[in-house]
């Protein structure tokens, strides 16, 4: 236990001292936030986009107007003609037009806005739907009344991001802090120094783990924080699963990373595999883009990862995603789990001198 | 010239031969074209999309004879089944079935709705065909339309997306229940037309969109990592000492370097172009002045900026994290994969310093697939400018050699 203490102290004096290390546990999760809550924060609303409208025949001008309106909060600018509003869409004063001559409803889009058209054409179709109808006065046989069953009242997609991005930190920073540092020790010898000690191998891998731990756990906090107060994100944290599941997920990461540091001799392998394991596993885990626009065999992928589970629970922890209750201590002990196991049986083969 | 050669031949070699180098420049970009193609692409242009929606009948009108209720059933289970072969249909249709309470099974799918199982819930009230009909008899115009209940949540977009396309399917029966009722004539129907600006028949094809841009991110991603990596590593293992010692100058190993990184970005770009071409049916051409100009503009600015944290960086380790720093804010606040109009001042002044952003808008530009968001002559000048400070810093600070 002393050794344990002791390794403790000198763990949480070396990442205070390693400013690199502490910067990137502490404030990279913080630049993904800004980085894509600006981005994102608009996300596929093509309701508040800005249309330009040239009505050449004024016949159901008004009727125009309202099928508009009906479409969303948007932006409406007039043009005298059918050329200015398309210079207009050219130059992205407008988001897309619509040219009424009495005979049809032409919708001009820049044919290069790839990422923001499906959108646009979306709002285009129930422009021209509901503007059918009022022409022939006729009403709506059936209407669709959405009902929002979100735990949550959403701000956006960017509020189902931000659990991700904190799972997504978790999972980096726990797959590298084991075998980046392990690794470290070995490159520098200082392991070899340790290792003549009467200290437990699993003592050094509890030091760690429990250091990170914690810094990574003010981490999440920060993030989480710079969401609500830069985004106005709302979340009901419940703060007892919240801070269990980071625990569990922290360590259950961890244990995996050891797997690495039993792999790989120096610092920079280690970094370069958490790293690119985590990209990976980022980009199919429904963190970004939702799992139901992937292919189906994508969508398989996606739920044998670890990162989509971790994501899943860290949603329902922060009160933005429904979970059944047994699902999410199913998903924290089992990470708790692969720590316990892994932890112990690697400890002995990773807390060992560099080969020479 | 040999010696030229030969370290060019070894920067090539050296990055092939570590699986780490070849990770990061090679298949990373092919499996962010890969995977960013089937996302995007679909969705653009409607797919592969499948969304598991659940309908839930709990109408027992007995006016109904008309089967309005059925109309909408029979709408959902037609885009449940396979439209194209060996295409995803478009939902995965969950109904209660024969000996399951609809109250029962609507709570239990509202649930999965709200743990994500499900995209949306689309429930046909108990009235709902009396009240058609009664709106479709009564031609008064303060009739109220008959109401379909559709649970969907908010913060998810893939729920938002299926209840869109939701509202289209009932807004096609709809226009058939009218049609049917004499109060809709389709001859009468006012067309919806789209126009293209920029291209003859439709819009920019995603993959066309994408290409562009993932080859720079391989480029970026090879100057970011790969220069400093390679010259630091190299003179902190004392490898770059070794070659001092030789005839070799350092102005003929940065000739025989920068060759060899060219070659690299050649290779990325064939890989990529081909996989683009024959694996997703990119239509692009590069083989024009623009886009060849700006391929090469490109590869020597990433180039010169790794050089520039090569030259600010102490040790490789440093080198690495400084490029680690760097590399999302500069990829992801560019337009490589979002659109970064309407961000806020601040950020827009990254974007605008960034000499991603000219490069990536440059190629898009010069291929026809993007409208010019900068000036053209900033498009050249602000990566120029890049190259000539970091030109400057590295000749300045660049050691050669490790200190003693």
């Amino acid at each position: 236990m002393t050794a344990f203490r002791r390794l403790l102290v000198a763990e949480m004096k070396i990442l205070m001292r390693d400013r690199m290390a502490l910067f990137f546990t502490l404030a990279f999760p913080l630049v993904f936030v800004l980085i894509f809550g600006f981005l994102m924060g608009g996300f596929g609303d093509a309701s508040r986009s800005r249309i330009g409208v040239h009505i050449a025949h004024d016949l159901d001008r008004r009727v125009l107007d309202l099928s508009i309106a009906t479409a969303g909060s948007m932006e409406i600018e007039a043009y005298d003609s059918i050329e200015s509003m398309e210079e207009a869409v050219a130059g992205r004063d407008v988001d897309f037009g619509l040219s009424w001559d009495g005979t049809a409803l032409l919708f001009v889009y820049d044919a290069n806005r790839v990422q923001e058209n499906f959108a646009f054409q979306q709002v285009a179709a129930g422009i021209g739907a509901d503007f059918n109808l009022r022409r022939q006065n006729a009403v709506p046989a059936i209407s669709m009344e959405p009902i929002d069953v979100g735990e949550v009242a959403s701000t956006g997609w960017f509020n189902l991001v931000l659990p991700g991005i904190l799972a997504f930190s978790i999972l980096s920073s726990g797959l590298f802090a084991v075998s980046g540092h392990v690794t470290s020790m070995k490159s520098r010898k200082t392991l070899d120094r340790l290792v003549v000690t009467p200290m437990r191998p699993v003592s050094l891998l509890a030091a760690i783990a429990c250091v990170r731990l914690a810094v990574g756990y003010v981490s999440v906090l920060l993030t989480l924080l710079t969401g609500v107060l830069v985004f106005g994100l709302r979340y009901e944290v419940s703060w007892f699963r919240f801070t269990f599941f980071v625990i569990c997920g922290t360590l259950g990461t961890m244990g995996i990373g050891t797997i690495i540091a039993l792999l790989v001799r120096r610092p920079a392998s280690a970094s370069h595999i958490a790293n690119a394991l985590a990209m990976l596993m980022m980009f199919l885990a429904g963190i970004y883009f939702p799992i139901e626009f992937m292919p189906g065999f994508l969508r398989a992928v996606s739920k044998g990862l670890p990162l989509t589970h971790m994501a899943n629970a860290m949603r329902y922890a922060s009160g933005v995603m429904d979970m059944a209750e047994a699902e999410f201590w199913a998903i924290s002990l089992s990470f708790l789990g692969i720590a316990i196991i892994l932890f112990p049986v690697l400890a002995r083969y990773v807390v060992r001198p560099l080969r020479r | 010239m040999k010696a030229v050669l030969f370290i060019s031949l070894t920067h090539v070699a050296t990055a092939i031969r570590e699986r780490v180098t070849l990770f990061w420049f090679l298949i990373f970009p092919v499996f962010m074209l890969v995977i960013l193609s089937m996302i995007f692409g679909q969705i653009a242009e409607e797919r592969e999309i499948s969304f598991d929606i659940t309908l839930v009948n709990l109408d027992r009108s007995e006016m109904d004879s008309s089967g309005f209720a059925a109309r909408v059933t029979d709408a959902f289970e037609g885009l449940a089944g396979p439209t194209i072969a060996a295409q995803a249909p478009l939902f995965t249709l969950h109904q209660p079935g024969g000996a399951q309470a609809p109250a029962d099974f609507l709570e239990a799918e509202l649930n999965l709705l709200r743990r994500g199982r499900r995209a949306a819930v689309v429930v046909i009230p108990d009235g709902f065909g009396n009240a058609v009909l009664h709106g479709v008899v009564h031609t008064e115009n303060d009739a109220q339309p008959a109401m379909i209940n559709v649970y969907m949540s908010r913060t998810s977009i893939a729920s938002e997306t299926a209840t869109e396309i939701i509202g289209q399917v009932l807004a096609e029966v709809d226009r058939a229940i009218l049609i049917g009722a004499e109060r809709f004539d389709p001859k009468d129907e006012i067309e919806s037309r789209a126009h293209w600006l920029r291209q003859e028949e439709a819009e920019t094809r995603y993959i066309d969109f994408l290409l562009p841009g993932i080859i720079l991110m391989a480029f970026f991603t090879n100057g970011l990592f790969g220069v400093p990596g390679a010259i630091l590593f190299n003179r902190d293992r004392r490898i770059l000492r070794r070659y001092w010692v030789t005839p070799l100058s350092v102005p003929r190993y940065l000739a025989g370097f920068s060759l060899g990184h060219l070659a690299l970005c050649c290779l990325q770009f064939w890989i990529l172009f081909l996989l683009g071409r024959y694996g997703f049916g990119a239509t692009i051409s590069f083989a024009q002045p623009d886009a060849l100009l700006t391929l090469v503009l490109a590869a020597a600015t990433f180039m010169a900026f790794g050089f520039l944290i090569a030259a600010v960086a102490r040790t490789a380790n440093a080198g690495m994290a400084t490029a680690n720093i760097l590399n999302m804010p500069m990829m992801f606040l560019s337009g490589m994969f979002f659109p970064v109009s309407g961000l806020p001042p601040l950020i827009m002044a990254i974007v605008y310093a960034n000499p991603v952003s000219y490069l990536v808008n440059g190629l898009r530009v010069s291929l026809g697939v993007e409208s010019s968001f900068f000036q053209p002559a900033l498009m050249v000048l602000v990566p120029l400018a890049w190259i000539g400070l970091s030109v400057a810093v590295a000749a300045r600070k660049l050691r050669w050699d490790v200190e003693r």
